[in-house]
């Protein structure tokens, strides 16, 4: 791997998102090319993995990790997150409540994780099975950059599995803005409003955001 | 056997469990796992009481969340292929009646599973008594709202795990895999959605002899023969490639009778376990 000079990455992704929105399925689509009605619910959390050539030097490994959907398995989603890099998460265009547990889901990630440098994840948000003709956000007209905006999404797509849409295109945006978010220097975002904390920790409630 | 059950559980107790870690043929497997569990009884004390569930019409959240997993249990079992077909129903009752039934507890995704094996074997108020069984008897708390215990029983293996098998225990810890990464699926659905089906089925056939504790052996007995040793962790250099492992285990170890014979031999351990397990030095049988 190392012969022609080339970078490799490795990145754990998480696929969460509200049950039967079809986290399980995009992991299909997107690692095996393919898609099936037959499929079994996933019980805890399953794994795949995609290798992706980024550019002529970098290789992309993403460890995509499937998490079951039904809330009372967030119980356990603390040790799921650990060390992730980034985040899809899904929703059923179909199904208004899977939009509202959106924001839920959101809320629970970034309060479990963060990256070194204290920021949340890169999240991109999927509107799946927009082949599907029923669309929420089109019916509620809900700006949906605006809401990515407001909840801190980096990008969001309208996804089929099924139909194989823009399952790679949302991919790609979510590691271009992790790629990003690691050769950001830790300085970038530690501008001066940030150093007075640091010389003053002791009263800094939230000290656990400059740890490492 | 099942004719004076009564009478075999008093006094020929060893009997039993030595006809299920044989395996219960299977014109006989649906009654005597009925028998076994106590879910006979349990109807007997409940006539009716599964046809009254069924009348109901249930809480929308749990009938929504039910209907979605229908179709997503054992998806190329005969009975359970066809949208709104038999097998789908019966699961569909099943469940439904378990929520009315513990409305506290309502429906774990994990119930499914256990519940269609059940199906294949025994009508539907049959298969939910003995659901009701598990769910109570065998695997308390297993799918409650906060999954306390399972998360406790991983715990639970993860120590076991240190005494039968210290080289799988310490890569583990190394690579700080938790438990739950692993045996969330294996101890929640009983193995039915991990092993072969013929392994399943033995396995069932002790669990609702035995109990949990068969659960806890077979997951050592994958365990250690996953990573028990130096030379079956070469290729497990990092966490992925551990659970990939993990998650797709050898078709040598869950073959039916080595599985079981591993599993029995360990009968003998466990117990001297439970009465001092410090004081054996566990690490030489390991």
């Amino acid at each position: 791997m190392q012969k022609h000079n080339q970078k490799e990455h490795l990145y754990k992704l998480l696929v969460i998102g509200d049950l039967g929105v079809g986290k399980t399925s995009i992991i299909k689509r997107y690692v095996h090319q393919n898609f099936s009605p037959h499929y079994r619910a996933t019980i805890g959390v399953d794994f795949a993995l995609k290798v992706l050539s980024w550019d002529a030097e970098t290789v992309v490994r993403l460890q995509l990790w499937d998490i079951a959907g039904q809330e009372r398995f967030g119980n356990m989603t603390r040790v799921y997150y650990r060390e992730a890099m980034g985040a899809f998460i899904v929703f059923d265009v179909t199904r208004p409540a899977t939009f509202e547990a959106v924001t839920k889901w959101k809320e629970d990630l970034d309060s479990k994780l963060v990256l070194p440098n204290g920021k949340p994840v890169p999240t991109v948000l999927l509107a799946n099975k927009c082949d599907q003709g029923i669309d929420v956000l089109m019916n509620n007209g809900i700006k949906m950059d605006q809401f990515c905006k407001e909840n801190g999404f980096v990008g969001w797509f309208e996804t089929s599995a099924k139909e194989n849409i823009n399952i790679n295109e949302a991919s790609r945006c979510l590691v271009k803005h992790i790629i990003a978010s690691e050769s950001d220097p830790v300085q970038s975002i530690e501008p001066d409003i940030i150093k007075p904390h640091l010389n003053s920790s002791k009263i800094v409630s939230c000290s656990a955001c400059f740890k490492s | 056997m099942l004719n004076n059950w009564d009478k075999w559980m008093a006094k020929k107790h060893k009997k039993i469990r030595l006809r299920c870690q044989k395996g219960i043929p299977p014109s006989l497997r649906g009654r005597a796992w009925q028998y076994l569990s106590g879910s006979k009884v349990k109807l007997e004390q409940n006539i009716g009481k599964f046809d009254e569930l069924d009348l109901l019409p249930g809480d929308p959240k749990w009938l929504d969340v039910i209907e979605r997993d229908l179709h997503r249990q054992f998806p190329f079992h005969e009975m359970f292929v066809s949208r709104g077909g038999h097998g789908q129903q019966d699961l569909f009752r099943v469940l439904k009646a378990y929520t009315l039934y513990r409305p506290e507890e309502g429906y774990c995704q994990a119930q499914a599973p256990i519940a269609a094996v059940l199906l294949m074997h025994m009508p539907a108020e049959q298969a939910f008594w003995c659901l009701v069984q598990i769910c109570e008897k065998y695997l308390p708390g297993y799918y409650s709202e906060k999954l306390e215990a399972i998360q406790l029983d991983g715990q639970i293996l993860f120590s076991l795990l240190h005494k039968v098998s210290p080289v799988a225990y310490k890569h583990l810890s190394k690579q700080k895999i938790d438990p739950i990464l692993y045996m969330t699926e294996w101890f929640m659905c009983a193995f039915s959605r991990t092993l072969p089906w013929s392994s399943v089925l033995r396995v069932w056939d002790m669990f609702f002899c035995e109990g949990v504790k068969i659960i806890f052996r077979v997951g050592l007995v994958l365990l250690k023969h996953t990573l028990g040793s130096s030379d079956k962790l070469k290729s497990c250099q990092g966490q992925y490639e551990t659970m990939e492992r993990l998650r797709a285990l050898s078709p040598k170890i869950m073959q039916e009778t080595f599985l079981v014979q591993e599993v029995r031999c360990w009968g003998t351990v466990w117990v001297a376990t439970l009465l001092d397990w410090a004081a054996l030095g566990w690490a030489e049988l390991a």
